[in-house]
């Protein structure tokens, strides 16, 4: 006769509750890449986007034809770059500034290069809805090109301005992901580790069911927002 | 040379030319031309689509840059100015379009405030300022409301609002009721003639409607391939029946389909005085 008093199989929740304190360290870590690489893009990608959409022919910088040119190139050389291929190539550079290629601070750095490049062209498209017609306006009024980018294009494309941090933050999570097999750590390292190298199938679905959450609760809440702002 | 007096006039464009590079070569926008606009005056620009109405009106507050010549607006060549002394002086400078241009995630009274905030006045002023030209376009009610929620002639209603913000002393207007109806353009007309009659604006405006030049201007230039051909005084809404112009109406006939009557015809008198709401 076997033995009665068999321990249970462990049920998903069990695993969850057993692996939380794992769960909270990756969402953490996934949570400061994000931070990171968001803040990036928005700032620097944000001045980048700005100023070629500014500087591209017909606007009201058309005049310095020669950075537009330069600019839009180191976009699309490095959108170009596959993200895993980035992540490798600079990885002197991320030792060179954060003393390790290993952990959540060092994958920030390609992520944030990645992101930086991937909003400035989203923001240059998404300024190209705000109509020729209103930022002429905003000149014959005797607006300066800072007053025309804070008050007008600003202004007038926000809802727009929204959806892309939207979109950029959901398909940084995904990067973040990949940055994760470099160490990176976060929930998709954890999915990785328990799911595929420990064929652990209920990690891996704790993870996704995670992944999947944050990536609709990111998605609603910008959309919600864009319409909110959006009177057009 | 440049100083003013009661003689100069308010606009005045000497030997302005304008070219554009395109794709097939030089396209000539606007030949050297001339074109004095006095004080107080409604001056109009018609002509057929591509002729350089509007390029021609760009070029006297300098959103198009002549290639050639000199554009002296209250007495001040812009063509001198620093970056920054244009812009102060385009704040004096208002202009309203075909398709109005207002920003449209800000209220109504925000737009009429736009180039007030934008010349750094005070929030007082702003106010007042604010107040008063919506009165003067009949849009108190509207002071709170997002400009999708107005119709085209209250839109443009806003934009003049807008430009009379910082007390033009010249507006300038391209095609202002080209997009509205029959209607809603005869109450706006009435407007703009208020805006000049009351405030004493002078207005240079561009329009390929014979029926917005007879009700509104007091003498109107004729332009064809990028040069002024004709320049006539209208007295009363009455074309010269000998003009180019005139020609031109019984052979193309009038927006309206009056061609007949626009030729031979005195239009009404001047303009109804009290705005009607569009
Ligand atoms: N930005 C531009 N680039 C190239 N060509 C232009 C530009 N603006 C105007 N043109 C050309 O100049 C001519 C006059 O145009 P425009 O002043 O807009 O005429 P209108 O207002 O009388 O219809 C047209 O042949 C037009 O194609
Ligand atoms: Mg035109």
């Amino acid at each position: 006769m076997a033995d009665e008093t068999l321990a249970p199989v462990p049920t998903i929740l069990d695993t969850f509750i057993e692996l939380l304190p794992e769960i909270g360290k990756a969402a953490g870590e996934t949570g400061l890449m994000m931070l990171i690489c968001l803040t990036a893009a928005v700032i620097v990608g944000g001045a980048l986007g700005i100023l070629v959409f500014l500087t591209s022919p017909g606007q009201v910088l058309g005049r310095y034809r020669r950075f537009n040119l330069v600019a839009n190139g180191f976009i699309n050389v490095f959108r170009s770059f596959p993200f895993i291929i980035l992540l490798v190539a600079v990885s002197p550079f991320t030792r060179h500034i954060v003393g390790t290629s290993i952990g959540p601070l060092a994958a920030s750095v390609p992520l944030s290069l990645a992101a930086i490049f991937y909003f400035a062209r989203i923001i240059e498209q998404t300024l190209r809805d705000v109509p020729r017609g209103v930022i002429e306006a905003a000149e014959a009024m005797g607006a300066s090109p800072l007053q025309i980018v804070t008050q007008v294009l600003l202004v007038e494309a926000r809802s727009g301005l929204i959806l892309a941090v939207t979109i950029t933050a959901v398909s940084f999570l995904s990067y973040s992901a990949v940055a994760g097999v470099v160490g990176g750590g976060g929930i998709g390292d954890l999915a990785i580790r328990y799911g595929y190298y420990r064929f652990q199938t209920d990690v891996m679905l704790i993870t996704i069911v995670l992944l999947v959450v944050l990536v609709q609760g990111i998605q609603f809440f910008g959309q919600w927002l864009a319409r909110r702002v959006d009177k057009r | 040379m440049t100083t003013q007096n009661t003689d100069s006039p308010a606009l005045a464009l000497r030997g302005v030319s304008k070219s554009f590079r395109t794709p097939d070569g030089q396209q000539v926008g606007v030949h050297p031309t001339d074109l004095d606009v006095a004080p107080g005056e409604i001056h109009g620009i018609i002509g057929f689509s591509g002729a350089g109405k509007s390029t021609l009106l760009r070029l006297a507050n300098l959103l198009e840059r002549p290639d050639a010549g000199q554009v002296v607006v209250h007495g001040q060549d812009l063509m001198t100015l620093s970056p920054a002394d244009l812009r102060t002086a385009r704040q004096r400078i208002g202009m309203i379009f075909q398709h109005f241009n207002l920003l449209h995630n800000r209220t109504v009274a925000d737009n009429v405030a736009f180039p007030l905030r934008i010349a750094g006045a005070d929030e007082a002023r702003i106010n007042e300022r604010v107040k008063t030209c919506l009165e003067f376009v009949g849009l108190s009610e509207k002071a709170g409301v997002y400009p999708a929620q107005l119709s085209g002639g209250q839109k443009q209603r806003v934009a003049i609002a807008r430009a009379l913000a910082p007390e033009p002393h010249v507006l300038l207007a391209d095609e202002p009721t080209s997009a509205l109806d029959p209607r809603t353009t005869q109450s706006l007309l009435e407007v703009l003639a208020d805006v000049n009659r009351r405030l004493g604006v002078t207005i240079l405006l561009v329009s390929h409607e014979m029926g917005v030049i007879r009700r509104l201007c007091h003498r109107v230039s004729v332009m064809e391939g990028g040069s002024i051909v004709e320049r006539l005084t209208i007295a009363n809404g009455r074309i010269p029946p000998d003009s180019q112009l005139a020609q031109w109406l019984r052979e193309y006939g009038d927006a309206e389909g009056d061609a007949e009557e626009a030729a031979a015809e005195p239009a009404p008198q001047h303009l109804l005085s009290e705005a009607a709401h569009g």
